[in-house]
């Protein structure tokens, strides 16, 4: 007997509990005979009162309820999802080709001279250079690239996404409430859980299906300085331009935004970042790049392989940290004022 | 200025009151049947923050509101261009309520009938100071070239000229609100606010902000409405002068009035620090002519202030003024009355 069972039948539930019970096979307890013993006294968790009483679920048939509840969705989120997402596959695919079929002759010059214009330093355009020229001499070159190719894309996306939904959180405190605990979650879930759901809903051959955890992943950090940015702006000025008459607006693209440029480009620095973090693991659904060879270096004990490509991934880290941190620098020096 | 009553009516506050809370309208009955400030705190969680104000602004004169902080100037000021939106009572712009507009034209309103000066400047930090100025301007959608032209008259006759291209941050505090004055007068408005606009500025650039305010408003005959805290820049100011306190009118009328008639302690104890000989005026201590002037008058005008009377005579006490306004005597002075003007009632009595 099980420890609970004298509760259901104290309870007048042993009826219901052996309704349609199937026989069951003896437990050694049960063949021994043994009676309860207070110190062995176990928790009423799901999988104990089952024992005991037949119609209690048991904690794994728990989690296959989630299971099945979610393929019993999964129909009409694909529906929904999948033509929602397509362009988002055919950006990555897209840039995949373009950084990957451009002639390395003309594509290495045009990445320096982009960061110089971006940057304004010949320090950093240097830097690019004897990174891509590293990536090229020790042919990681087409690798780094498509990482490259998927950050530029999900970056993209996630600034055409989060800006809107930070400003959005900025005027309702409503939708901040509400927003900010699933950007909570978004941060905290450990990042192989998000991959789980998009397995099921995407084929593993569709570039959507990593483009969509690495956006999920990184679009936090811009949203929420894009809020914070617009809520810091100083709110003597705000009044100042109701006080002349302008319209909302007219208030955000002309006071607003300039004045929360220097935190949301901090937000976007920190988005790329998150968004390399993310390509490497997402290389375990599929993501080509430097994450596939890391990948590799784990699956087969290539210690070597895994080991330069781990280091790839930092110089490409430092590349593109450098580069938006210089973009934010001149933003910030070109405001240094109000304060 | 004497003639008061027959300037037309140009911004009335009529029965305003604000009571910040989470349910202040039924708080409005409460107040109307006497409750105080403190109680309404204590019993309903409810902050008074304007009580009962009625007070006309007159066109092209200067209105100051006067109080200490937690008076509620700011608030008043602020329900003027709507800022804040009171519990009940009217504002009524030359005639229409301003508390009634729509939204397009409240913005409207906003931007061509009335502009304001703030204490902390607010000038765009992102643009430049002829920009800044523009500001109601390029708001209403007038072209470019306009934008420019205006901005840059204005920004001239404020002494700025040749900082249109630089940015509010590399200009000093005082440079900084007469940028704020000049996107005030860029927008052409009839009535101008200014909040606290010279307190955050050190005591000789306010002095000459004062000057330069006064300048300009013998030009271009505004409705200014002035907030401040400072009774000596009250006095150099109004041409009519509101006191509040705890959010009520305690006294309002021209200041020379309210210095030798003060309605209530509070005020006396406000008046009592003030050099009454620089403030005071002749008009306002005078005798009505009656008769003949005396003979061997030194004749001043009613509009001199004592302490010019008195340099005048190099303080002889025997000697008699006659006050012309236009060259026309209309009343008499000795050094007696100037002497007991100079004496706060309250020391007086005592």
């Amino acid at each position: 007997m099980s420890t609970y069972s004298g509760i259901f039948n104290a309870i007048g539930l042993r009826d219901w509990c052996d309704e349609d019970k199937k026989p069951s096979l003896m437990s050694l307890a049960n063949l021994r005979g043994d009676e309860p013993n207070w110190y062995d006294v176990k928790f009423p968790s799901l999988d104990n009162l089952h024992e005991a009483c037949s119609k209690i679920p048991q904690t794994r048939d728990m989690t296959a309820g989630l299971e099945d509840g979610f393929l019993a969705i999964r129909p009409a989120l694909r529906f929904v999802l999948d033509p929602l997402t397509q362009p988002l596959s055919w950006a990555l695919d897209g840039a995949l080709t373009a950084f990957t079929e451009t002639p390395w002759w003309f594509l290495v010059p045009l990445l320096v001279l982009g960061c110089f214009f971006i940057s304004k330093s010949i320090r950093i355009a240097g830097l690019v250079a004897a990174f891509l020229a590293f990536f090229l001499f020790t042919d990681h070159y087409t690798y780094a690239m498509e990482t490259l190719a998927i950050i530029f894309v999900c970056t993209f996306i996630c600034v055409l996404l989060g800006v809107p939904i930070g400003i959005y959180m900025s005027k309702s405190d409503r939708a901040q409430r509400a927003i900010t605990p699933v950007l909570d979650m978004l941060q905290t879930l450990p990042t192989f859980v998000y991959l789980i759901p998009l397995i099921f809903l995407f084929k593993i051959t569709e570039p959507k299906l990593y483009g969509m955890a690495i956006i999920l992943y990184a679009i936090v950090p811009v949203v929420r300085l894009t809020n914070l940015g617009i809520r810091l702006v100083d709110q003597s000025v705000i009044e100042a331009a109701n006080a002349y008459g302008l319209t909302s607006r007219q208030k955000l693209i002309g006071v607003e935004i300039p004045l929360a440029l220097p935190n949301i480009m901090a937000g976007v620095n920190q988005t790329i970042m998150m968004s390399l973090a993310m390509v490497v693991i997402a290389s375990l659904v599929s993501a080509p790049g430097l994450g596939t060879l890391v990948l590799d270096g784990i699956n087969n004990l290539r210690l070597g392989v895994g080991f330069v490509a781990g280091f790839a991934i930092v110089l490409l880290a430092i590349l593109l940290d450098r580069v938006s941190k210089a973009a934010l620098d001149r933003i910030n020096a070109a405001q240094a004022d109000n304060q | 200025m004497n003639a008061a009553g027959e300037k037309r009516v140009k911004v009335a506050v009529k029965g305003l009151y604000k009571i910040f809370g989470d349910n202040p309208e039924p708080m409005v009955d409460k107040v109307k049947a006497g409750m105080s400030k403190t109680d309404l705190l204590a019993q309903h969680g409810h902050v008074l923050g304007l009580n009962d104000i009625n007070v006309d602004m007159h066109d092209g004169e200067i209105t100051v509101i006067m109080g200490l902080s937690g008076s509620g100037k700011s608030t008043l000021i602020r329900h003027l261009n709507r800022l804040i939106e009171p519990t009940a009572g009217e504002v009524i712009l030359d005639g229409q309520d301003v508390l009634k507009l729509g939204e397009q034209d409240l913005l409207e309103m906003r931007r061509k009938r009335m502009s304001m000066v703030f204490q902390k400047f607010a000038l765009f930090p992102h643009r430049t100071v002829a920009e800044n100025a523009a500001l109601a301007l390029e708001v209403s959608g007038r072209p470019m070239q306009d934008q420019k032209a205006e901005a840059n008259k204005w920004l001239s006759r404020l002494g700025l000229e040749g900082f249109e291209d630089s940015y509010p941050h590399q200009l000093s505090g005082g440079m900084q609100q007469r940028v704020g004055i000049a996107r005030a007068l860029c927008a052409e408005s009839e009535v101008m606010l200014l909040d606290e606009a010279f307190s955050a500025l050190d005591p000789i650039i306010r002095s000459q902000m004062q000057d330069l305010l006064l300048e300009l408003q013998r030009e271009i005959h505004k409705t200014v409405v002035f907030i401040t805290h400072d009774l000596d820049e009250a006095l150099k100011l109004a041409d009519h002068l509101v006191v509040l306190k705890d959010g009520y009118v305690v006294q309002q009328g021209e200041p020379q009035d309210i210095l030798l008639n003060p309605a209530d302690p509070y005020i006396e104890d406000f008046v009592a620090d003030i050099n009454r000989a620089r403030v005071l005026r002749t008009r306002s201590v005078m005798k009505p002519l009656d008769g003949e002037v005396p003979a061997g008058a030194i004749a001043v005008n009613y509009d001199q202030n004592l302490e010019d009377t008195i340099a005048m005579v190099d303080g002889d006490t025997s000697k008699h003024f006659v006050v012309t306004q236009d060259d026309q005597p209309v009343g008499v002075l000795d050094m007696h009355d100037i002497m007991i003007a100079m004496v706060p009632r309250k020391a007086a009595a005592s």
